[in-house]
């Protein structure tokens, strides 16, 4: 199995001389092609960062990330985009979507950069958005449809690049518990019968629930690491909100 | 709105300045000119000020909001609204005066360099100039300061704050509306390049076109501009490859947004172009003009020969304007008819003028020209009149019945000369005889000197003019001087040339602003998609070159609609002769030039549009 992310001594630091925050602390990260990986932890803890230096969005104060074989250190601007664009497919907690574009446009954005020709393309956003059960409002504009269908729109532009790592912040934070239901049981059916590589931040153990692992983040560290193994779903919440329950409340100073 | 003030300032010394008014000779009353233009252009200010206030307020919507859910009272909220605006007002008039002081100078010399004076500026401020200015400003800071005032007072508190997030409807595009506007510009081209005649045509037909136009072109922003960029999404191996797809979509909801700004623009562009060619052709083709109405320096009735001996010792006495050619006309006038009613209207009765043809053929020679004319028996030649646009076809056919004292005398017209020989007087109505003919009526008649000079650099001829008109008025003989029409000419045009290119420069900053400060806006609102793309993996150079696009589409298509409906009405109008001489060349420049300025609006908004997005 291909390694697709390996990041090793990740440390993120903010701030100057007197005042530095460390937003991420010796983070050490692998995920296997297949997978799909959550992180959880309390506001923060430093999920989101991490999520925007795996995105390239931001970079690492010293330490290494390695996906698909590239060193994202060692390239320049211009090689990170097109990078982002090829080989990972972001969901974000408020949609993101443009809304001067249609639904269809929208999905099929990132592919207007590459040589693909027009029918392959139709052809893709058709398959695409049939997955996420979104065909009926390809024409439709964003401001006209619901926050669940945003957010599978969404998620068909994550993946219509076919890219190496899907990457989702939050996914599930704005939606109401039948359309996040929806969005989840959509993203296990790519991991399972797609073979999708997914990595969630999320603060919902109900989300959470839905991966195969899960890593617990707090003050930058990663604390500790749960494989859902053979449970059911239902039994691996639970023990995901058991270790939340350990991991959060209050200042405690045991760690 | 300091550069408001300070153009206005600018202009109102100018009005009051003496060195100007001395410049000018003519009876060309400067201060009702001015006066004018100064209307227009507090109009015009007032509505620009007012249009970037309401604009810089909505810009605060949130901030303003901020400040009531904070618990301020909104009374107090306006208050600090009116004082600031105020007290910006009170310091950008300052501010305003000071730099139009400076700059005063700068126009004078430029407004006295058109006139062709060689008067020197002192550096002055002028009184009445600041009191005027700061009355006209107090009262447009007062009104916009309360306009600020206002703001809280307009909106309920939650539209203050989601101001910024209110989505955009996807832009409608309906085809009938849409081909109206095609139709409807297409009829105003076509009625401009109608021949005209009649005075009620053409102000029907005017109107019009002005309504055709107007309408036409926000129907062209609001539906067929947007209609095309829909059809062109049909097209999807265009659409779908690399910055299109943004840029058009992008375009059509930013079309919405802008429309009445885009078609203020674009008419106000045509205006400003149509203003400064109609100027700048005027000025250009003054010598021309000149040239027309006078072909000779210095032109009158000869009466009495010692006046005659004392009008050439002064021409001669004058050694920087040598002679070049001296001429006795013999002129006869008699009353007659033409079977051509128009000409016939033209003339009203007066009598018209006869030359024989060898004195044609005398002053064309001496003139330089070409033309050698020969006549024989009752044949007659007709010279155009200055100002009309009479053809040969007008002339050929119809005759013309003389009253001798003894007899009616029939001509039959053959052709019509270009070449005018006479300086203009009125009715500028001359017909050319057989020297049988003339010598025949002659005897009838007493045939009339017109005496001529011509000498070089007659442009500059200001003092013998001068002494010639002086000694004729005394003796009260008329006496035509090309320099008096000239100068008139020169004043006249330089002093429209001179205003109409300060409104068009007024309006062109005008225009430039308001595209400007919109992009600006949307810049912001923009901000977030930008961001979308970047994270999604477009790059910098993607962005940066949408951005290019839309900005490029933006500027340039409401420039370009102004530089056609300008060419449109300018061909009309010379269709009717209401505008005359050469308008090629200023045309071609007055666009360059505009052109140009527009390009540095252009990169303005890209370099500040990079700087907001970057951020």
């Amino acid at each position: 199995m291909r390694t697709v992310v390996e990041a090793k001594r990740i440390k993120k630091l903010y701030g100057s001389k007197g005042n530095v925050f460390t937003a991420l602390d010796d983070i050490n990260l692998t995920v296997e092609e297949g997978e799909f990986v959550s992180i959880m932890g309390p506001s923060g803890a430093g999920k989101s960062t991490l999520l925007n230096i795996l995105a390239t969005i931001d970079t690492p104060t010293t330490g290494t990330i390695i996906i698909d074989g590239a060193d994202l250190m060692e390239m320049k601007e211009e090689q990170l985009s097109a990078f982002r664009r090829e080989k990972l497919g972001f969901i974000f907690q408020d949609y993101n979507l443009l809304d001067t574009l249609t639904v269809k446009e929208n999905i099929l954005l990132p592919l207007t950069l590459s040589k693909i020709n027009v029918t392959e393309l139709e052809q893709r956003v058709d398959e695409v958005a049939n997955k996420f059960g979104i065909s009926s409002i390809l024409e439709k504009y964003p401001y006209q449809i619901s926050g669940g269908e945003r957010q599978r729109t969404a998620a068909s532009r994550a993946i219509i690049t076919k890219p190496s790592l899907i990457l989702a912040d939050e996914p599930t934070g704005a939606l109401d518990s039948r359309s996040a239901t929806d969005l989840l049981e959509s993203l296990k059916d790519l991991n399972e019968k797609d073979k999708a590589t997914i990595f969630m931040v999320t603060h919902d153990a109900y989300a959470a629930s839905y991966c195969k692992r899960v890593l617990f983040i707090k003050d930058g560290k990663i604390f500790t690491e749960l494989g859902k193994g053979n449970q059911l779903r239902k039994e691996f919440f639970d023990k995901v909100l058991d270790t939340l329950s350990v991991l959060g409340g209050g200042q405690s100073d045991t760690f | 709105m300091i550069f408001s003030i300070m153009i206005y300032y600018t202009f109102v010394s100018l009005q009051y300045s003496t060195e100007v008014q001395s410049g000018i000779e003519s009876s060309v009353s400067i201060s009702s000119v001015f006066m004018i233009a100064s209307i227009i252009l507090i109009l015009f200010v007032a509505v620009f000020v007012l249009y970037s206030n309401s604009f810089f307020i909505r810009r605060r919507k949130k901030e303003v909001g901020l400040y009531s859910l904070l618990g301020l009272r909104k009374k107090t909220i306006g208050k600090i609204l009116f004082y600031e605006n105020l007290l910006l007002g009170v310091i950008a008039l300052a501010i305003g005066i000071v730099l139009g002081a400076l700059f005063s100078k700068l126009f004078t010399m430029i407004l006295l360099r058109l006139l062709d004076s060689a008067i020197d500026i002192s550096f002055s401020i002028s009184i009445e100039a600041i009191i005027n200015t700061t009355i006209v400003f107090a009262l447009l800071v007062l009104f916009t300061s309360f306009q600020s005032y206002r703001l809280i007072y307009r909106f309920q508190l939650i539209e203050l704050f989601q101001a910024e997030k209110k989505g955009e409807q996807a832009p409608q595009a309906s085809m009938i509306a849409a081909g109206l506007a095609f139709i409807l510009l297409i009829c105003s081209y076509w009625l401009a390049f109608h021949p005209m005649t009649t005075t009620e045509e053409m102000a029907i037909n005017l109107g019009m076109i002005m309504v055709g136009t107007i309408v036409g072109t926000y129907l062209l922003f609001r539906f067929l501009t947007p209609y095309l960029l829909k059809i062109s999404k049909k097209n999807k191996f265009y659409y779908y490859r690399g910055v299109n797809l943004i840029t058009i979509s992008h375009l059509l909801y930013r079309l919405k947004a802008n429309t009445s700004a885009l078609t203020i623009v674009a008419l106000l562009n045509a205006i400003a172009l149509i203003a400064i060619s109609i100027g700048y052709s005027m000025y250009y083709s003054n010598q021309q003009n000149t040239s027309i109405e006078s072909p000779f320096s210095y032109m009158y009735v000869s009466t009495n020969k010692s006046f005659d001996d004392q009008v050439q010792k002064i021409i001669l006495m004058n050694a920087k304007h040598p002679l070049r050619a001296q001429l006795d006309i013999p002129v006869i006038e008699v009353k007659g008819d033409i079977s051509n009613p128009e000409m016939q209207s033209y003339l009203e009765g007066f009598p018209i003028k006869f030359i024989s043809e060898s004195t044609y053929n005398r002053v064309s020679a001496a003139l330089n020209r070409k033309t050698t004319i020969q006549l024989s028996g009752n044949q007659v030649d007709g010279i155009q009149p200055y100002l009309t646009d009479y053809s040969s076809s007008d002339y050929q056919g119809h005759t013309t019945t003389i009253q001798l004292p003894n007899e009616k005398v029939k001509l039959t017209f053959q052709t019509m000369l270009k070449d005018r020989i006479l300086n203009w007087s009125y009715p500028d109505f001359c017909l050319v005889i057989s020297d049988t003919l003339f010598n025949k009526i002659a005897k009838q008649i007493t045939p009339l000197t017109y005496k001529a000079y011509k000498v070089e650099n007659e442009q500059t001829s200001k003092e013998t003019s001068d002494k010639l008109t002086q000694l004729a008025d005394e003796k009260g003989i008329q006496v035509m001087t090309f320099y008096s029409v000239y100068r008139e000419g020169l004043e006249s045009g330089g002093l429209n040339l001179f205003i109409l290119g300060f409104l068009g420069l007024v309006f062109l900053a005008a225009t430039g602003s308001i595209i400007y400060f919109k992009q600006l806006t949307e810049a912001h609102i923009d901000q977030k998609h930008y961001e979308i793309l970047r994270k999604m993996g477009l790059s910098k150079r993607y962005i940066q070159a949408t951005i290019k696009k839309q900005t490029l589409f933006i500027f340039s298509l409401p420039l370009i609609i102004g530089i056609l409906h300008s060419l449109m009405i300018l061909q009309a109008l010379s269709g009717i002769n209401l505008i005359t001489g050469n308008l090629i060349v200023p045309i071609v420049l007055s666009m360059i030039a505009y052109v140009i300025i527009y390009l540095g609006y252009y990169l303005l908004t890209l370099k500040s549009f990079h700087k907001v997005i970057n951020n």
